[in-house]
């Protein structure tokens, strides 16, 4: 007969004869045991051929089924113990079990071999036993003897040496295919235990070579360094392969999900195929057996959740039979596992209700959150993409389960999904756990291992920079890198080795690894950086659980150990988080004055020497094109681009700049400006930043250019993309319906910003949408004069960092007071994060925006004030302008 | 793990004791859970480690917890003399190394002559002992590996 997958037949035949090995031993010991039935022992075998059983029906080998089922049905009694062992009851189940790895060694021909003769045998047993407790005769000895597998039945054989000879022609054949078996013995099962202690042998050797090689070189003898570079090749040689021992195809995971799908698709009827690819990809055995249940988990959803039903994909023009794709490469030194369906995609909206209506997020982050962040919210913990929990994919896993179990090995796992089109997951795991590359530095003179890929870069401050670079915030210190302040945590403090002094911040050059954990960045200040090396991760005893600072140890090269860090548990240790919100806070006092905020800019040159920036909270993306791709049709220039075209701007042709120079590629900066994607043209990407500096509102500004900075000595213009696309196309924002407010009484809103700069911006497009602005310096300014009841106010809009009162006190304030709660207010800042978002909705924000991103400040200013309209006498926003506005 | 109590219900059975110096007190241990006593004295502190945790070896490829009995019987913190040695027990599936003062003989004990642990042995805690045997000249102590091993 033949089978479609030899691979899962290895497996069965690997996993019986390892149930089947001991089983023998377990008769006997039953046997011995006699009337005093070891029922633990019994259930051992039980279990055994119950395993067999099922995966041979499985697999469609009835022989082996019908067999072990009915050597089941005689175990199963004496577990109950209506049945009492005897020598003849286990003589009887002994040679079926030698029959049954007869089968098993010959499983091609399996079905064919007549097992009857035992069958009838162990039914009779269980017959007889059913309906009277006598011991059961064995009336025809000789038909056990003729089925019998003389070779694999030693122990039987002793009992019954007469038979030997009388072995049936059929039996015989099996009998002598059993010792060679050559087609399944492709492999063998290694304890992972036994392949550890090969792996630390090879180590020890590795030292035993080092300090050989040691000796030689000191010593003088060319013979014994011949000797020493045989032993070093040998020696290497000998880890690859103890290595190599551990290495498995990973197809052994891919080739169960035919069947997975096969039966998973039957089931929720439909259609879908199994395309899979690069199943001779090799990874190491640990990663093997953590990835498959994830995999299968992520198959699954596929099949559930991601491929619709036939009718549904006919209807949307696509072949009613889903594929699911899972396709295995190497990839920069890791392994990538892409899981592709084409079915529905995901549908963010559903998501965002979801997350919201689960509390995960708030309503104003989800309506903010780009397609991409939603889609990741089915990592988030507590989420169920099923509408309802179905017994296929809800078993109370969720993705989140998998992203840890894929993360726990040193993977990571993204999310892409088009709706209608379909979904795509990858994996990128790493090839092996054994051995990391990892940085090793020097902290009090002890040794310390980071793991690389913790590692974002090594800065070295000069001693003559090091007052400059490092500083003090409210006893934390920061380094000043590239723009932004990083946290550093002293390595030696963090450790407790060092509990004498306070370092001095000014003496001496300083190493800095600057390393990430998650999402979180700081500095960790080392004594020395000594080297790179491949280090083979060794757990720790149990009473060194609780030190949350180290992931491990590893044994060097000298032989001495040297603890992994971890840089999560320093961060926790060190509390830094907390101190990093202490030093916003210190730096927001510290700054207070010059009312600079970090600002997060892309900066580019257009010609040469002419520098601007882009506020990049205000970019939708940017693409690389040939300069060839710009085509002018009727004076505007276009790209084509995705079906569409993408309307450019360039700078030279709206505001005072030198043309750009003649160039083989140009970035294009793709923003939107009432819903329309507008590109404008970058020669040149040079950095981005976040920048504190102070913007000028003056000397630069032109219609196009909303001010200018100051970085590294260099001006530097921040265009308003706005600005320049009314310039460019006046014609896109006069189809936009004028809003009609009383000119008598207009809305007045409070506009408290600490920055003139933003302060002056904010107010110039307000009042061009013909609202009355009120102007505060900071929060108190604000306060004082909502307080005073001297103007009526219908709206606030507030910065958040400001001196006296910051727009989270402020908005407090406001809430708290039975005349003032109810005016809405908006909260604006430079960098949305979610911690701001978080505080601003506890105190009371009605909404939160991007500062400079004029479109959805207003939209969100007429969303508010829109209730207000039908109660105020002679405005008349008509709910079309509203629409418009939004859109 | 009770071996001693074992002993005590068929009296007279010989058993074999390592016995070694923590200190001034003389210590002995059933020699079926001493895996090996080596010099093994580079010891890798580790930071946040427990007080009695004196820090890790390498003991051929795996990283050995070693631990100061002196800190847990409640002495002074040992120094590292040429006698100092690391005796390392099995427990579970961890290796982890005693730090001791000195190596003593192997002794044989017969159970019967092992006497229930006072309170208080030279100041040390009698929760860590499991029975008190006197020669001509000493009196061994009788460890309770578990319980110092069960020292958080």
């Amino acid at each position: 007969m033949s089978f479609d997958d030899p691979a899962l037949l290895a497996e069965f035949v690997t996993e019986s004869r390892e149930h089947l090995a001991d089983v023998e031993g377990q008769l006997l010991e039953i046997e011995a045991n006699g009337a005093n039935i070891n029922v633990d022992l019994v259930n051992k075998v039980f279990r055994a051929i119950h395993s067999i059983k099922g995966a041979a029906g499985f697999m469609g080998l009835v022989r082996i089924n019908e067999l072990a089922h009915a050597l089941e049905n005689v175990l199963g009694k004496m577990r109950t113990e209506e049945l009492t062992p005897n020598s003849q009851i286990v003589d009887v189940m002994l040679k079926a079990a030698d029959a049954l790895s007869g089968l098993i060694n010959d499983i091609e021909n399996s079905n064919t071999v007549d097992v009857s003769s035992h069958i009838a045998l162990l039914n009779e047993i269980f017959e007889a036993e059913a309906n009277s407790s006598s011991t059961p005769p064995v009336r025809d000895n000789r038909s056990i003897e003729e089925s019998e597998v003389a070779t694999a039945a030693p122990i039987a054989a002793e009992k019954n040496e007469l038979a030997q000879d009388s072995t049936g022609p059929k039996e015989a054949a099996v009998a002598q295919r059993t010792p060679s078996t050559p087609q399944v013995e492709s492999s063998i099962r290694v304890q992972v235990g036994v392949l550890d202690r090969l792996m630390n042998l090879a180590g020890e050797l590795v030292l035993g070579r080092n300090q050989l090689l040691q000796t030689v070189n000191n010593a003088d003898g060319t013979s014994m360094q011949a000797v020493a570079a045989r032993l070093d090749q040998v020696t290497s040689e000998l880890q690859e392969a103890i290595m190599q021992t551990r290495m498995q195809p990973i197809g052994n995971v891919f080739n169960k999900f035919p069947r997975v799908v096969r039966d998973l698709s039957a089931k929720l009827g439909k259609q879908c195929n199994v395309v899979m690819e690069g199943g001779e990809v090799e990874v190491d055995k640990t990663i093997i057996e953590a990835i498959g249940d994830p995999l299968t988990h992520m198959v699954r959803n596929s099949v559930d959740h991601g491929v619709e039903m036939p009718e549904k994909r006919m209807a949307s023009q696509k072949e009613p039979t889903g594929t699911i794709t899972l396709r295995a490469y190497h990839q920069a030194g890791k392994v990538r596992i892409d899981i592709c369906d084409d079915g529905g995609g995901i549908d963010t909206n559903r998501l965002k209700d979801k997350a919201v209506s689960k509390g995960i997020i708030s309503a104003e982050r989800a309506s903010q959150m780009s397609e991409r962040d939603a889609v990741w919210l089915i990592f988030h913990p507590g989420f169920s993409t099923a509408e309802k929990v179905s017994d296929v994919s809800g078993r109370g896993v969720g993705m989140d389960v998998v992203r840890t179990n894929i993360e726990k090995i040193g993977g990571s796992v993204d999310i892409e999904s088009t709706l209608g089109k379909g979904t795509s997951v990858q994996i990128t795991l790493p090839l092996t756990l054994a051995i990391i590359p990892s940085m090793l530095i020097r902290s009090c003179n002890r040794r310390f291992a980071i793991p690389q890929v913790n590692i974002v870069e090594l800065v070295r401050v000069r001693a003559s920079e090091s007052s400059q670079r490092i500083s003090r915030v409210k006893g934390a210190r920061v380094l000043r890198l590239r723009g932004s302040l990083l946290p550093l945590v002293d390595l030696d403090q963090a450790l407790n080795f060092d509990q004498s002094s306070e370092p001095d911040d000014t003496v001496g050059a300083r190493q800095i690894v600057v390393v990430e954990s998650g999402q979180f960045r700081y500095g960790l200040i080392v004594d020395e950086i000594d080297d790179s090396e491949e280090i083979v991760v060794k757990p720790l005893g149990r009473h060194l659980k609780s030190c949350a600072c180290l992931a491990g140890a590893t044994i060097l090269g000298d032989g001495h150990v040297a603890p992994i860090l971890d840089v999560s548990g320093i961060a926790a240790k060190t509390d830094l988080r907390s101190h990093e919100q202490d030093d916003d806070k210190n730096n927001n006092f510290d700054d207070a004055s010059q009312s600079s905020e970090r600002q997060s800019l892309l900066m580019f040159t257009n010609a040469p020497d002419e520098k601007f920036a882009i506020p990049m909270t205000l970019i939708s993306r940017i693409e690389r094109i040939r300069a060839e791709q710009v085509d002018t049709v009727g004076g505007q220039q276009l790209l084509q681009y995705r079906g569409t075209s993408l309307p450019l701007l360039t700078l030279e042709e709206h505001i005072q700049a030198k043309s750009r120079p003649q160039m083989d590629y140009v970035h294009v900066v793709v923003f939107q400006i009432h819903g329309r994607e507008v590109g404008l043209i970058a020669a040149e990407l040079n950095d981005i930043r976040e920048v504190a500096a102070e913007i000028d509102g003056n000397t630069f500004r032109e219609p196009g250019v909303a001010g200018s900075i100051v970085v590294d000595e260099t001006t530097i213009r921040i265009v308003d993309l706005y600005e320049l696309a009314f310039s460019a196309h006046p014609k896109w924002f006069s189809d936009k319906p004028k809003v009609t407010v009383d000119e008598e009484s207009p809305f007045q809103i409070l506009l408290a910003e600490d920055s003139s700069f933003f302060r002056k911006q904010a107010k110039d497009y307000l009042e061009s949408e013909g609202f009355s602005i009120v102007e505060a310096e900071d929060g108190a300014k604000a306060w004082d004069l909502l307080d005073s009841g001297e103007y009526e106010i219908d709206l606030i809009i507030t910065d958040i960092e400001m001196p006296f009162m910051n727009g989270f006190e402020l908005t407090r304030a406001i809430k708290s007071n039975a005349d003032t709660c109810h005016l809405p207010v908006i909260a604006l800042t430079s960098l949305a994060s979610d911690e701001d978002q978080r505080r601003g909705a506890e105190a009371g924000v009605d909404d939160y925006q991007i500062k400079m991103d004029r479109e959805r400040v207003m939209s969100a200013v007429w969303r508010l004030l829109s209730p207000k309209k039908s109660g105020r006498k002679g405005s008349h926003i008509k709910h079309e302008v509203l629409e418009g506005c939004l859109s | 793990m009770s071996s001693v109590a074992t002993l005590n219900r068929s009296a007279g059975i010989e058993l074999q004791f390592a016995t070694f110096y923590v200190g001034e007190l003389l210590l002995a241990l059933p020699i079926d859970y001493v895996q090996e006593i080596n010099r093994n004295l580079e010891l890798t502190e580790v930071p946040h480690a427990p007080e009695h945790v004196r820090g890790v070896i390498n003991l051929r490829g795996d990283v050995a917890t070693v631990i100061d009995l002196r800190r847990i019987l409640g002495f002074s913190l040992a120094e590292v003399t040429p006698q100092s040695r690391n005796l390392i027990v099995r427990s579970g599936d961890e290796s982890i190394g005693l730090w001791v003062d000195r190596i003593a003989d192997i002794i044989s004990i017969t159970s019967d002559s092992i006497t229930p642990a006072p309170a208080n042995i030279s100041g040390a805690d009698g929760r860590y002992f499991k029975g008190v045997y006197r020669t001509d000249s000493e009196i061994v102590v009788i460890l309770d590996v578990q319980e110092v091993l069960d020292v958080e």
